[in-house]
């Protein structure tokens, strides 16, 4: 048993896993960090998974810039996986970053591995495949990133809400969290899972609004929520980041009238913020950001004024126009 | 049966007399051989008080204490009321030490500063040696951000009122982060040049000697991943701080991670944790440290509620010397003395801020006494 030497990395600060977006590592201290699970919870809607398949990319990225020069393993338990979506936001990252791929041929989605999970005993079979996987893999980059989207969907169904089963709940989690930490600390593997939110219902004893980490209360589309899965399995993550949209829209409402179908639509953008929760290393801080079609972006007060393509919110006042729905992404 | 010593004290004279020929109704006959104690070693033979006395034998046996006190005292050795008489009482109860002594050492012990003087304040000037510290609270009150502190707080030199020693950090979350630590350990090395800038006078000799990267070359960062990595760990301590004597503080963040994950028997978790508690506090107690352990909150199911309440049990709550528990009250963080067998219950704010635990700004919200 040897302590390990804590000025043998240098400088000394761990590695960290850009998201791509400046304000978004500002905020984060230069990225999600290795070794460590973070859990980034967030209302449907919000933009986790785009987050999650940016980051899914963004580790393919050199260490000099910010990535971890490496594949990631996307576990998915919700349907459908967005395929779609990964295709749209991979070719323009192929196009910002030809380098990488130009030696070898291949392209960013060649280094995306996608499995999906159904339940815990299924996660657990999973997990237990990873080590082997990372040590036998022939793969030009190496694993370093593992994505869980998302744990609460995998206790959604099988677990009752009698003391008995919520106990047996909790010891998964903590089974799991403690399977993952040993992989990532074993590997340097960055972890981040993504939760959901449930709504906020006041009980009795006053435990469901338990203050945990920066925030007194986490708003979502103007209602108060809390994060699924309850105290358990707050304690097993090491920091949590909190993603919330509002219903009031960013400033500009921009009409347009379409020539051909004679159709006016607004496009009004839902402001999305990214608050730390809790972490071992960060003050409490957080950001605005908004959704492109090349991914997150930070919310830039310049940018307010050019056209975005808008794969998020995009509201029509008269008739649905059917081309602009494939350009709205599955989240 | 006479033993070869029993005929060497026959020869000089120590010896029973026969029985008498009438006994007396009570008379007990006891066959093992007595020899008295104290001072008997300094005087010769010739002098030397016997035993064989039925009288003297029987001044024990006739004390007016109950008998398994007069039984004790003859069968260790006490059958004379000048050999009890001779004896001091700190002699007599075996190696038992005086409360005065005790307290004497206790008020010499350092104590590890917090860096936030409320929270010192309600702990009695810091963190104890010696002792069991449990600290518990909720995710993100900032845990580790006090165990990081007191890692970097026990390095602080004597001559700024610190131990000047180095610090064993046991990780099993893996919430460690090196900046963080780094960022603390500045923080303390400006402290302390400031501090010096104050005692220009007296310190003018001695400038500050740390930098921050001393500090954490003198932190043991153990990483554990499964509960009996860190049941191994826990063993290994005794032999490793025997070859590095300067470590004054065992932090374990946290001590119930691996213990909550299926533990089929429930029994054989509250025996290892049982055994674990045990060293901990033997290792305070040999090496003059101070074990920090942090912990984890979970909700009881208790009078059909629930309730708050640190995890692993109730058997582990007594495994613990002193516990002190974090929780948010509005928008601060609050420390609250739960069980302490010397401090009284009192409850302090403090902030987490970049430099590490402080005071929290707002002073109305200082120490408040239970």
């Amino acid at each position: 048993m040897k302590p390990r030497s804590l000025l043998s990395q240098s400088p000394t600060t761990s590695l960290k896993l850009t998201t791509g977006c400046e304000t978004l590592d500002a905020c984060l201290h230069g990225g999600f960090p290795c070794d460590s699970l973070t859990e980034n919870v967030a209302e449907s809607g919000c933009g986790k998974k785009q987050l999650c398949l940016q980051l899914s990319l963004c580790a393919q990225l050199p260490i000099s810039n910010g990535g971890l020069d490496g594949s990631a393993l996307y576990l998915h338990s919700e349907f459908p996986f967005p395929f779609r979506r990964l295709h749209q936001l991979s070719r323009s990252f192929h196009l910002s970053n030809p380098s990488i791929y130009a030696d070898h041929n291949d392209n960013p989605c060649d280094h995306v591995f996608i499995q999906n999970v159904h339940n815990v005993d299924h996660l657990f079979d999973v997990m237990s495949k990873i080590e082997s996987f990372v040590k036998n893999s022939k793969t030009r980059l190496p694993l370093k990133l593992i994505v869980l989207d998302s744990v609460a969907a995998l206790f959604r169904s099988e677990f009752e809400n009698t003391p008995s089963d919520l106990r047996k709940r909790a010891s998964c989690f903590f089974k799991i969290s403690g399977k993952l930490k040993q992989l990532a600390n074993k590997f340097g593997l960055a972890v981040v899972i993504t939760n959901q939110v449930t709504d906020f219902v006041e009980s009795s004893d006053g435990l469901s609004g338990l203050r945990i980490g920066n925030l007194r209360c986490l708003y979502s589309s103007g209602r108060r929520v809390v994060p699924a899965l309850g105290l358990a399995w707050a304690n097993c993550v090491n920091s949590r980041v909190f993603i919330s949209r509002s219903d009031d829209s960013i400033c500009q409402e921009r009409r347009e009238d379409d020539e051909r179908s004679g159709s006016s639509y607004v496009s009004r953008r839902a402001r999305r913020r990214f608050d730390i929760v809790f972490s071992p290393y960060l003050p409490a801080s957080s950001c605005e950001f908004v959704i492109t079609g090349e991914g997150i972006c930070g919310r830039d007060a310049e940018k307010m004024d050019s056209t975005f393509l808008e794969s998020g919110m995009v509201v029509r006042e008269h008739q649905i126009d059917t081309r602009s729905l494939d350009k709205i992404a599955s989240t | 049966m006479v033993t070869w010593t029993g005929l060497e004290h026959f020869r000089v004279g120590r010896f029973n007399p026969p029985p008498p020929a009438i006994e007396a109704d009570d008379f007990v006959y006891d066959l093992r051989p007595r020899w008295p104690r104290g001072e008997e070693r300094g005087k010769s033979p010739a002098i030397e008080e016997s035993f064989h006395s039925r009288r003297t034998f029987m001044e024990t046996w006739r004390l007016p204490l109950s008998s398994s006190i007069r039984g004790k005292l003859i069968s260790a050795g006490y059958t004379s009321l000048s050999s009890i008489s001779s004896v001091s009482s700190t002699d007599l109860a075996r190696g038992a030490r005086n409360a005065w002594d005790m307290l004497h050492e206790e008020e010499a012990l350092p104590r590890i500063t917090t860096s936030c003087s409320d929270l010192d304040k309600i702990l009695g000037g810091g963190i104890s040696c010696r002792d069991v510290t449990e600290i518990g609270g909720v995710p993100g009150i900032g845990k580790t951000q006090i165990g990081i502190q007191l890692s970097v707080n026990v390095q602080i030199p004597r001559e700024f009122g610190g131990l000047g020693g180095k610090a064993i950090y046991i990780d099993t979350e893996g919430s460690f982060m090196v900046e963080r630590a780094l960022q603390i350990a500045e923080a303390c090395v400006e402290d302390m040049e400031e501090y010096t800038g104050y005692m220009h006078k007296h310190f003018k000799a001695s400038q500050v000697q740390m930098k921050p990267r001393d500090i954490l070359e003198n932190i043991f960062y153990f990483r554990v991943c499964s509960y009996t990595e860190q049941i191994a760990l826990v063993n290994h301590l005794d032999k490793f701080i025997s070859e590095n004597k300067d470590v004054k503080v065992v932090i374990v963040d946290s001590i119930t991670f691996h213990f909550r994950q299926d533990f089929d028997d429930l029994a054989q978790r509250t025996r290892v944790l049982s055994e674990m508690a045990l060293k901990f506090m033997k290792l305070a107690k040999k090496f003059s440290l101070a074990v920090v352990l942090l912990n984890q909150v979970t909700t009881k199911y208790t009078e059909g509620s629930f309730q708050l309440a640190l995890a692993l049990g109730d058997s582990w709550s007594h495994s613990c010397t002193n516990r002190v528990i974090l929780y948010w009250n509005g928008d601060e963080r609050y420390a609250y003395i739960d069980k302490s067998p010397s401090l009284p219950s009192a409850s302090a704010s403090y902030t987490v801020t970049g430099r590490g635990l402080r005071n929290s700004s707002s002073s109305s919200k200082r120490v408040k006494m239970m």
